[in-house]
């Protein structure tokens, strides 16, 4: 991981941009605060140096969904009374296209700040900083250990596919075959997650893990900023501020 | 008959820089029982993992009876390269010992009754015709390593491939092994296995491959590759104990096991 100014922030910073970023898109009205968000998730992720992975994942998961969103809303939404274009079997609202719009961008938002998140955070990180704000031990071992099952059953399925091929069974091939190796490929990858699981919190408790009256100390050192307290409260107060204006808009309608 | 042919084989992982292997050739041919030692790390299943191409080789090339391995798939392989892998958990699904070992063969499309008259056999090789019907996760680490032979064994494969099947195993596990090994042998297979057990190696095997940071060091008879102490230093492998004795007591005949040291001794008194 390289160091720059994005993973240097508190993961509780990064965090609270998930939800704050989320919900102004959704209460503000139109679509043009959640595009500003997005852009200030895009210049974070390119401030990361994780921009080309981001915009792929963005767009492979954006564009699909685009065009689903435009056709179902743009066509057929109740709402629709100006219409932008007749394409004969039927035609083209204007409101619905922009719900449509507002739906996809609340999506990116969300999407796009959470992997941002993930990317950028250490994990042990995040659990310690949690941790340090009153979550208790075991809350952060459930955060860490499910942010960690991913990519560890990840590597154990290759070693699986890999065993597996090697005793005859077809793992590539098509969509059929896929389907009918994907059995004995699972059988072993969930009981030897659940396997490990057990052992590790086996482990957790020989080395003391659950020890009552001990004052704990964490080796991982997280490091809260004013900078990372200013950037929280500021998400707070631009939160409420958007939340208000969008109520007065609405009232004053 | 069958030979296997290692050529001018280098590997790295797509993920890293460093090279694992750096152009290692090797053949074997039928009949061999070859036991590949060196430190953690140094590409001895790295390079095990190429003979039956679940990894392809950056440069050089693997051929098993003049065919090359990437031409084909793994699962395509299985008929003829058996790979046992070094976690039984890996590799067995089914909810019976009698499943996993009639998987391989029914997938092959061997007929029902020459299935039957193999997993009596197996079964009997390997130590499991008592548990047949159990769970392979009722099964102790040790039994699940056999269970896993087995079902490799099954599937009557012209080379044999096991990844520390030594490890965990006791006294009686490791005369079964070797008993395994005998019958490889005398059925002209090609075995080839990764171990950390010196005297296990010494006692059961043909041959020799020592290998360090990716090269090989040595390749010969126990006798050979034990009587060079100074590479086998450098690779970090410390002969039995016995030998590193001879050796110490300044002999030059390389001694490999209890009774050719007594012999030796005798000699020596006289």
């Amino acid at each position: 991981m390289t160091d720059n100014w994005v993973r240097r922030l508190n993961p509780k910073t990064k965090l609270l941009m998930i939800p704050v970023f989320g919900i102004a898109t959704i209460v503000s009205p139109g679509m043009l605060l959640g595009l500003f968000l997005l852009l200030v998730v895009i210049v974070m992720a390119w401030q990361a140096n994780i921009i080309k992975k981001f915009l792929q994942t963005m767009i492979s998961f954006g564009i699909p969904i685009a065009v689903m969103l435009f056709i179902i809303q743009g066509l057929y939404s109740p709402q629709n009374h100006t219409y932008v274009a007749n394409l004969g079997f039927a035609k083209l609202g204007l409101e619905g296209l922009m719900y449509g719009g507002k739906l996809l961008v609340t999506l990116l938002v969300f999407m796009g700040s959470f992997y941002l998140f993930n990317k950028t955070i250490y994990s042990g990180e995040l659990a310690a900083a949690l941790i340090k704000s009153s979550l208790s031990d075991k809350g952060g071992y459930l955060i860490l250990a499910s942010l960690n099952v991913v990519p560890q059953m990840k590597r154990q399925l290759q070693v699986i596919k890999e065993a597996q091929e090697a005793r005859g069974v077809q793992t590539g091939g098509s969509l059929l075959t896929r389907i009918k190796v994907f059995i004995p490929l699972m059988g072993p990858v969930i009981l030897s997650s659940l396997i490990d699981t057990q052992e590790r919190g086996m482990a957790l408790e020989l080395r003391g893990f659950d020890l009552k009256n001990v004052s704990k100390t964490s080796y991982i050192q997280v490091v809260d900023t004013k900078l990372d307290k200013l950037f929280r409260i500021g998400m707070l107060l631009f939160l409420i501020i958007v939340t208000a204006f969008s109520i007065y808009l609405k009232v004053r309608r | 008959m069958v030979t296997v042919k290692i050529e001018n084989l280098s590997y790295s992982y797509k993920d890293s820089a460093t090279s694992v292997l750096h152009d290692i050739s090797l053949s074997f041919s039928s009949g061999e029982r070859v036991a590949i030692i060196g430190q953690n790390g140094t590409g001895k299943t790295t390079l095990t993992k190429h003979l039956n191409g679940i990894l392809t080789p950056d440069t050089g090339r693997v051929l098993i009876d003049n065919v090359n391995v990437e031409n084909k798939t793994t699962a395509e392989w299985a008929s003829k390269v058996g790979y046992v892998f070094q976690n039984p958990n890996d590799q067995l699904f089914l909810d019976t010992v009698k499943k996993e070992l009639v998987f391989g063969p029914s997938h092959l499309g061997i007929p029902k009754k020459e299935i039957q008259k193999r997993i009596r056999f197996v079964s009997e090789l390997v130590g499991m015709q008592e548990e047949l019907a159990e769970h392979p996760l009722n099964l102790t680490d040790s039994e699940k390593k056999f269970c896993a032979i087995g079902a490799v064994l099954a599937m009557d494969p012209n080379v044999v491939i096991m990844d520390e099947p030594t490890g965990g195993q006791d006294k009686s596990g490791k005369y079964r092994l070797a008993k395994i090994l005998e019958y490889l042998k005398t059925q002209q297979k090609i075995c080839i296995v990764v171990s950390h057990d010196m005297r296990f190696v010494t006692e059961n095997f043909d041959r020799i491959v020592v290998m360090a940071n990716g090269h090989i060091l040595l390749d010969g008879a126990p006798k050979e590759v034990f009587s060079n102490p100074q590479v086998l230093k450098e690779a970090f492998v410390t002969p039995p104990p016995i030998t590193d004795l001879a050796q110490k007591l300044g002999w030059e005949t390389t001694i490999l096991s209890i009774s050719e040291f007594i012999e030796e001794l005798k000699k020596r008194v006289q």
